[in-house]
């Protein structure tokens, strides 16, 4: 079998891929390890929890509303650290950068990056660059890894029957803004991305309540983080559309292309299983952050094991992982 | 000479009177012995001179039974005094209960003769009919295992269920006002009104114009008198959906041209909606804005009572379901869920263990296989192994094969949401329990997406049975024959082997090794499902020129979106590639402006049919590509010469009769190709648009000139109620 796209897409087909890159003996120092597939690692040293992550990024484009690559960069480790409960210290970035590219391009990018840092307090102390070909390279790659110190982990299979579940936020907003800017959609408005560090939102949510499990719906978007929460619990999970925050035109943007909005990626979203008794508080903290203005309680976790969407015309709809391409079902 | 002798028949032998039927034969040849119920068989113990006499006569059966064998053994010992009814026993389960049966003449007579027992009782039933399938929970067929378990006999019934002069002779159902279930009239919130009898004041109440919830006999309908149709579509939020009704037969003959066959299918004892052509096509609009009209005739003696107490001609009598989701059984949920579309319910409680939509025929053509035709039993030689076809995901059933027999479940419905993947989950324990099954293979769609694929999947880890899938369209034709032949299967969406949506397609071979020979164009979907839903999008996709987008235009597309949707067409950023017959029909629809959204299940393609209905075809110039050596009917040509007579003002009917009929002679065209090249004398249609009148008969003729025999199977529905047993057969083949 060789790699495909599909492989890369998310869901299930990248499954199958993982399965083959996480065959290691060597995969856990301690803690929770690569094994888990959760958002980070934890390796616990000297009676502290230190969470460890990392995340390469090739977005195209590299400039779009709302961000660019060296703020997706910066994010993107960032919350793989803060929903593991982890906050941020220390990030590296390693840059592969092929002939050509410009260098006042760099400069903003390296100018985004340091803003993310500043506004989640973190710093990127260590890096690395290569200069590849033209032909090697159609565009930049950075990696970046993190360690931050959890007081609390947080992971993404504790979600507990009768849990609320809560995102911070609108939702599709990231990957319907590339889509559109990159393939030039004109939705009458421009389309935001939503990309954000998300330590301090999580810090003040985690002070408010009982968290019993975090993830940041980013490839394969709600749909596919809402069911691998409920996967790793062992649950299901009941939403209720009406209650799932999407803008405006995000919605009306997904629609006139025949996407889900729950299926494109977020970058600036968590979503969490919280103690019912908290839930409201954890809501109020949350909203009175910047990025978490929009959040709202979404859903209950049920006994089972599916992902079911009560929709707004009082029918049930199972939410599936989604795939890379459409496939009409629609006899 | 042989004067004694053990008989047992096997097959559909149970809740069909057989035993009493037994019984009256012993009394008549003056036999003496012994009947009894083995689960799917009867063992009859006979001592008599006129034995063979004996023999000849049970060996026909009762009306509703079917005989698969009876074989005659040695009997020793000595015979009884007499002839007997013994208790039912357990043994083989190979065969089936029969399906519900609409109520006997007999017995109407028994409801309306005063100072009958029966006289003016809802439920009244006899050996040869009434609910059978909907009412069981286990075999062998008998009281204590009916949902009538209940309902204790009273001594009158107790004396005609004993009696074996009688007709209610073991009759299971038997019941009367004394000791049978009753019926209510309720709020729709579930609390009584106060009445003294439901069916007149329910009858009183349709006839004003109320909505009402009427429990049957597999689940409610919502019914409502004709001058109430628009308010119910209004409620119901289905505003353009045509509905059936139910009518008297003389008040049908005026509605409705009705052929002879058609006249046998609505009187049969399965009682099906037929769909029927008006004799006025514009005529009750309110419940039909096609030329059909689909009609069924009363079936229980709750319909035949309210009939009679009802003023108005006709009720509109639709399942109370949501689009999708399956047939409401219990008065909890129907005074949950149906509170804001009904003002009364009028129910009974008698129990509905299986839920069983009405069935729809058309053209003699199953379009549902559901009540009275369903569980369907054929007999078939799969090999030893236990076989599951699960279905497809819309208009889905599911089969199951054991020992010579494949049994075919009622309609399930569309498998896109929990409440009817638990449908499917429960249909399948269901008859299973009832028959014994278990499964060495079960088969599923290709779909990946599907419910039902993911449902086989578990089901086949938990069992350690083999997983087989197979497409959607080789299911269809292996439905219609397993001999070899040229396929056509035309049909909405089918998920391909090359990952494309299929839906229009030619096969060469016999079953499981179909070829894919021939199919139309592929085109693009624009937005994939979305297209199915707005057909415009989908006649873009097909001709993405300007002269589509100012069509779009002046038919108040707003600028931005046409601008999307251009540009997705261009980068083709989520579109998906199908040859479906289905949505070529949707996009022609379209193009005549015939219908802007799919609000019901096939809407562009049966308003296109309906206009095609009043208009004429002609022969239009077909245009034949290839692609990667299959032969391909170019569907853009046929849409674009649409489009030119359109423009040169060709009457919107005659355009659309001829896209219909140039479309079916593109496909047998190349069906009848494929059979030359191959030296295959025979063609098998089946998919659902050769429920289409125009395109099969014009396929079918096509294919009678070239001198090939043509195919169709009329026992199982042409659309995806074929699939689950398409997939049994090829299971058979493959799984080996
Ligand atoms: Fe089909
Ligand atoms: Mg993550
Ligand atoms: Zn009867
Ligand atoms: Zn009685």
């Amino acid at each position: 079998m060789k790699v495909n796209l599909m492989h890369g897409a998310g869901g299930e087909v990248m499954g199958e891929l993982l399965a083959t890159i996480t065959n290691l003996k060597h995969n856990n120092a301690g803690g929770i390890g690569l094994e888990s597939l959760d958002d980070g690692a934890v390796i616990p040293l000297n009676g502290q929890n230190i969470v460890f992550t990392t995340d390469s990024h090739v977005v195209s484009p590299i400039f779009f509303p709302g961000g660019d690559i060296g703020r997706i960069a910066v994010c993107g480790t960032v919350n793989d650290l803060a929903v593991m409960g982890g906050r941020p210290i220390a990030l590296s970035c390693g840059m592969i950068i092929p002939e050509g590219f410009d260098v006042a391009d760099l400069e903003r990018i390296v100018a985004s990056m340091d803003e993310a840092l500043g506004e989640c307090g973190a710093n990127l102390v260590t890096g690395d660059t290569k200069v590849l070909e033209r032909s090697a390279l159609d565009g930049i790659v950075i990696n970046t890894a993190g360690i931050g110190v959890a007081e609390t982990v947080v992971r993404d299979n504790g979600l507990i029957v009768g849990d609320t579940i809560i995102t911070s936020g609108t939702l599709g907003d990231h990957g319907i803004a590339i889509m559109a800017h990159r393939e030039g959609f004109d939705f009458g408005g421009q389309i935001r991305s939503d990309v954000s560090p998300l330590w301090t939102l999580i810090e003040d949510a985690l002070a408010a309540g009982d968290i019993h499990a975090m993830k940041d719906p980013t490839r394969g978007g709600f749909a596919n983080a809402i069911n691998e929460m409920a996967h790793k619990s062992g649950t299901g999970i009941v939403i209720e559309e009406e209650h799932l925050p999407i803008r405006k035109n995000v919605r009306s943007a997904a629609g006139m292309l025949g996407i889900d909005p729950l299926e494109v990626a977020n970058e600036g979203k968590v979503l969490m299983g919280v103690a019912p008794g908290d839930a409201e508080a954890v809501l109020a903290a949350l909203r009175s952050h910047p990025y978490g203005r929009d959040a709202a309680i979404i859903g209950t976790v049920v006994e089972g094991k599916s992902v079911v969407m009560r929709t707004a015309i009082g029918g049930e709809r199972f939410i599936e992982p989604p795939v890379g391409d459409p496939v009409p079902r629609v006899c | 000479m042989r004067t004694r002798g053990t008989i047992i028949i096997r097959g559909i032998v149970q809740g069909v009177g057989f035993r009493p039927f037994v019984y009256a034969k012993a009394h008549e040849y003056g036999m003496r012995g012994t009947v009894k119920n083995l689960g799917s068989e009867v063992e009859i113990a006979a001592w008599g001179d006129r034995f063979r006499e004996f023999l000849d006569a049970v060996s026909h059966g009762t009306p509703l039974s079917r005989i698969d064998s009876v074989d005659v053994f040695d009997l020793a010992g000595e015979p009884p005094d007499s002839f007997t009814i013994l208790e039912s026993g357990t043994g083989s389960r190979s065969g089936f209960i029969p399906a519900d049966v609409a109520t006997c003449d007999a017995c109407l007579a028994d409801i309306t003769t005063p100072g009958s027992r029966y006289e003016g009782y809802w439920a009244t039933s006899c050996v040869n009919c009434g609910p059978r399938y909907s009412i069981i929970t286990a075999i062998p067929y008998d009281r204590e295992r009916t949902s009538m378990d209940v309902f204790p006999m009273c001594s009158p019934c107790e004396r005609e269920y004993t009696d074996p002069a009688c007709r209610r002779h073991h009759a299971q159902t038997i019941a009367c006002s004394i000791c049978g279930p009753h019926l209510a009239l309720l709020n729709p919130g579930g609390t009584p009104v106060p009445c003294a009898d439901p069916i007149r004041d329910a009858a009183a109440l349709l006839d004003a114009g109320k909505i009402l919830a009427i429990r049957g006999i597999g689940g409610f309908h919502i019914a409502c008198i004709e001058e109430s149709a628009a308010e119910l579509k209004r409620r119901l939020g289905r505003t353009e959906q045509p509905l059936a009704v139910m009518a008297t037969l003389g008040v049908t003959e005026r509605i409705a041209d009705v052929s002879e066959e058609e006249r046998a299918q609505l009187t049969s004892r399965e009682r099906p909606i037929v769909v029927l052509r008006k004799r006025d096509p514009e005529s009750h609009a309110s419940i039909s804005n096609l030329h059909t009209i689909g009609v069924m005739l009363p079936y229980t003696g709750l319909h035949h009572l309210l009939f009679a107490a009802l003023a108005r001609p006709l009720l509109i009598m639709t399942s109370a379901n949501m689009p999708g989701y399956p047939m409401i059984t219990d008065l909890a949920q129907a005074s949950g869920r149906l509170a804001g579309q009904v003002d009364y319910i009028l129910t009974h409680n008698r129990p509905i263990v299986n839920r069983c939509d009405d069935s729809v025929v058309r053209d003699g053509y199953i379009i549902r296989l559901s009540r009275g035709f369903a569980p369907r039993r054929a007999a078939i030689d799969l090999g030893p192994r236990g076989i599951l076809g699960v279905g497809p995901e819309l208009n889905a059933n599911i089969t199951i094969y054991q020992n010579g027999f494949a049994v075919t479940s009622p309609h399930v419905g569309n498998v896109r949401n929990p409440p009817t993947l638990a449908y499917l989950q429960e249909t399948v324990e269901n008859i299973g329990e009832i028959i014994g099954a278990r499964y060495d293979t079960i088969v599923h769609d290709l779909h990946p997406r599907f419910l039902s694929t993911r449902y086989a999947r578990e089901l086949a880890e938990a069992t350690g049975a083999q997983l087989l899938a197979v497409q959607h369209h080789r299911a269809h034709i292996a439905a219609a024959t397993r001999e070899e032949c040229i396929g056509i299967a035309i049909d909405g969406v089918g998920y391909g082997d090359d990952g494309t949506i299929w839906g229009g397609e030619i096969f060469a071979g016999r079953v499981p090794d179909y070829d894919r020979v021939a199919h139309l164009e592929v085109v693009p979907m624009p937005g994939g499902d979305l297209a199915t839903r707005f057909p415009e999008r989908m006649l873009y996709g097909i001709m993405p020129t300007e002269e589509i987008r100012d069509l779009l235009a002046s038919r108040g597309w707003p600028e931005l979106e046409l601008g999307v949707l251009e540009k997705q067409v261009e980068k083709r950023f989520n579109v998906a590639d199908t040859s479906s017959t289905g949505r070529l029909l949707d996009a022609a629809s379209a193009l005549l402006g015939l219908c802007r959204e799919r609000t019901y299940d096939g809407e562009p393609a049966v308003k296109l049919e309906s206009a095609a209905y009043r208009g004429r075809a002609a022969a239009w110039d077909l245009a034949f590509t290839g692609r990667d050596g299959r032969e391909v009917f170019s569907t853009r040509s046929l849409l674009a010469e649409a489009y030119r007579r359109m423009q040169a003002g060709e009457r919107v009917v005659d355009i659309a009769a001829s896209v219909q009929y140039n479309l079916a002679r593109g496909v047998a065209a190349m069906a009848v190709r494929a059979a030359e090249e191959r030296g295959i004398g025979r063609v098998a249609l089946s998919g659902g648009v050769a429920y289409n009148h125009a395109i099969r008969e014009a396929i079918r003729q096509e294919i009678l000139a070239a001198g090939l025999e043509y195919v169709i199977n009329p026992d199982y529905p042409l659309g995806d109620g074929c699939i689950s047993y398409g997939q049994v057969v090829c299971g058979g083949s493959l799984g080996e």
